[in-house]
């Protein structure tokens, strides 16, 4: 399978019960691409990153990363993930977790590195049950980053995260995808979208529309990202 | 499988543990709060139960018996009036009282031997004695030509032998097996609700890689808590033990094993900490009543019985009873049945448990 892509969802379809929560989306992310996914709560973002991943089976559809048909569990080695809650070891360090979540990826881990990137050098050795909201926000992104993943699926990572230290994110996020790494992230923060080089619009499980900020704000006649959202997304600004 | 992976996890549970210290406490300190309690009980109580005589017999036979009674190890005879007896069973001071009427000898000497014993009847455990001591002063009146002495000999055991080796020995096996399969299931069960369970799964771990970790950082405390609770048995309670410490050990390590495993599969099934703790009596106690423990097996009804056949905690305790009560060692085929049986529910476990372990969420 061709590695042109970092993540090539094909028509992708899945259903929980009644609800569809993927209804036949295609999306294409480019390697060494930073790309948001955005779309209002329930939209289908969290799932389609659990379907790239390969923790949610597709009823119809194909799901590629880095060139592999997902599931493929070598390639996820790859692969960082960081979940919407901070999903960590409450009972031991931070330093701990990272040296556990680098470990089962068959990494050695940059732990100094990522460490420095969120600002918890001061609190390595601390129990992570210890730190603020915030703090373990970013220990979480620590894990995620740690293995040097080729790809990196971020869902809403800057929640809790104060916004000195989120404009830090961004530009490390920005360094990485220089250095070749390729990022999906899901926001709704329109700030955020804004750094993105392309956005997907996601609402009910459909990609309603893609393309740069400046495509997205052209392609609904206005000048605000926010404004676009809500006109292209069927819902009025006022 | 991938050894560096199953150490990070070993490794990771440890350092938790390390962590965790009311954790450890339940896992080390518990076992022999458990133990000291059951072995105060059985060894540390007044066993024998307070009985009135009243000796009303106008012949010498009434006075011999009530003397045998006073000597009695299994009774503590209390002298009492014939009319005050009721009253005191009511009143709880006596679990029964004997009474010699007036013609007890004269009847003694036409071959009718007719004490009078009342008893307070609601516990039946505590009648035995009574009639036991009892059964033993009567002996007293046979005529001085005929000895009631018994040659008794014991296969297994001992005279010394109490409750306390008896349950001892399978309360070492199962104390391990109920502590390791609660922390087994709570902690995994916490993988799930935390979110790490997810993270874990989008990792290049194998479901296999994740059990085998688990079950080796748990296999390492539980070993840990085994010796220490093998050790307090023997050493401590002093409790019976005729095998080898080494088989003992054997079967404790594989109750460890079934436990976490039993742990890690029965934790697909729950979703919150909460509902994993309802497996306890819905799990664990069963076994407890039908393994053999408090009853044994073959006076169960027999429709029971086929049940205990089939719990794999009968054959740990029967298992564990052979070695310390009989000596039975591994050339004998029924330690070799029951060892077979509690290691082929290991491996029935640990792949239920890989096999339950899903790595899609949908």
């Amino acid at each position: 399978m061709s590695e042109a892509f970092a993540v090539d969802v094909d028509n992708v379809v899945k259903s929980f019960g009644t609800l569809r929560a993927l209804d036949g989306i295609t999306l294409r992310v480019r390697q060494g691409e930073i790309y948001g996914l955005l779309g209002p709560n329930g939209s289908g973002k969290t799932t389609l990153i659990r379907a790239v991943v390969g923790l949610i089976a597709p009823d119809s559809g194909t799901v590629a990363v880095l060139g592999h048909r997902m599931p493929d569990l070598n390639i996820l080695s790859s692969v960082g993930y960081m979940t919407q809650a901070a999903a960590l070891y409450p009972d031991i360090s931070v330093e701990e977790n990272l040296r556990f979540f680098a470990a089962i990826s068959g990494a050695d881990g940059n732990v100094d590195e990522v460490l420095r990137v969120v600002e918890l050098e001061q609190r390595r050795k601390s129990v992570v049950a210890t730190l603020s909201g915030g703090m373990r926000q970013r220990c979480s992104l620590a894990c995620a980053l740690v293995h040097r993943p080729r790809l990196l699926l971020l869902d809403e990572p800057t929640v809790g995260v104060d916004p000195q230290l989120r404009v830090q994110f961004w530009e490390h996020f920005r360094e990485m995808a220089a250095a070749g790494t390729t990022i999906l992230v899901s926001s709704h923060v329109m700030d955020e979208a804004e750094r993105c080089q392309r956005l997907g619009l996601i609402r009910f499980g459909k990609l309603l529309a893609e393309g740069s900020p400046n495509e997205v704000r052209a392609a609904a006649g206005t000048n605000n990202l926010e404004e676009a959202f809500l006109k292209l997304s069927g819902r009025t600004s006022e | 499988m991938s050894g560096h992976r199953v150490a990070a996890i070993t490794r990771r549970l440890l350092h938790q543990f390390r962590h965790d210290r009311r954790t450890l406490a339940l896992l080390f300190v518990a076992p022999l709060v458990i133990l000291s309690l059951l072995g105060y009980l059985i060894r540390g109580g007044t066993s024998a139960p307070d009985v009135g005589v009243a000796n009303q017999d106008q012949g010498p036979a009434g006075a011999t018996v009530a003397s045998a009674l006073e000597k009695s190890s299994k009774i503590h005879a209390v002298t009492i009036n014939a009319a005050d007896g009721d009253a005191k069973l009511k009143d709880g001071s006596l679990v029964a009282y004997i009474v010699f009427p007036p013609a007890f000898s004269q009847l003694a000497q036409q071959s009718t031997i007719a004490p009078e014993i009342h008893l307070e009847g609601s516990q039946p455990g505590a009648q035995a004695p009574v009639l036991q001591a009892m059964q033993d002063a009567l002996a007293s009146l046979a005529s001085s030509a005929i000895r009631f002495q018994p040659h008794i000999t014991y296969l297994h055991g001992g005279p010394n032998l109490d409750q306390l080796d008896y349950f001892g020995a399978a309360f070492i096996g199962l104390i391990l097996f109920f502590l390791v399969f609660v922390v087994t299931i709570v902690s995994f069960l916490r993988e799930r609700s935390q979110g790490t369970l997810e993270r874990l799964m989008a990792s290049p771990l194998r479901r296999g890689e994740i059990v085998v970790g688990y079950m080796l950082g748990f296999t390492i405390l539980a070993l840990v808590q085994a010796v220490e609770v093998l050790l307090f048995s023997l050493y401590v309670l002093k409790v019976h033990n005729e095998g080898n410490v080494l088989l003992i050990f054997g079967f404790e390590v594989l109750m460890a094993i079934s436990a976490v495993n039993l742990g890690i599969f029965l934790s697909m099934f729950a979703r919150t900490e909460f509902q994993a703790v309802q497996f306890i009596p819905l799990v664990i106690v069963p076994q407890v009543l039908l393994c053999g423990i408090l009853f044994p097996i073959s006076t169960e009804p027999q429709s029971l019985q086929y049940v205990s056949d089939v719990l794999p905690l009968t054959y740990a305790v029967n298992g564990l009873r052979d070695v310390m009560l009989k000596g039975a060692d591994l050339t004998w085929p029924s330690l070799q049945l029951d060892a077979g049986i509690v290691a082929g529910f290991c491996v029935l476990v640990i792949f239920a448990g890989i096999g339950t372990l899903r790595r899609r969420i949908a």
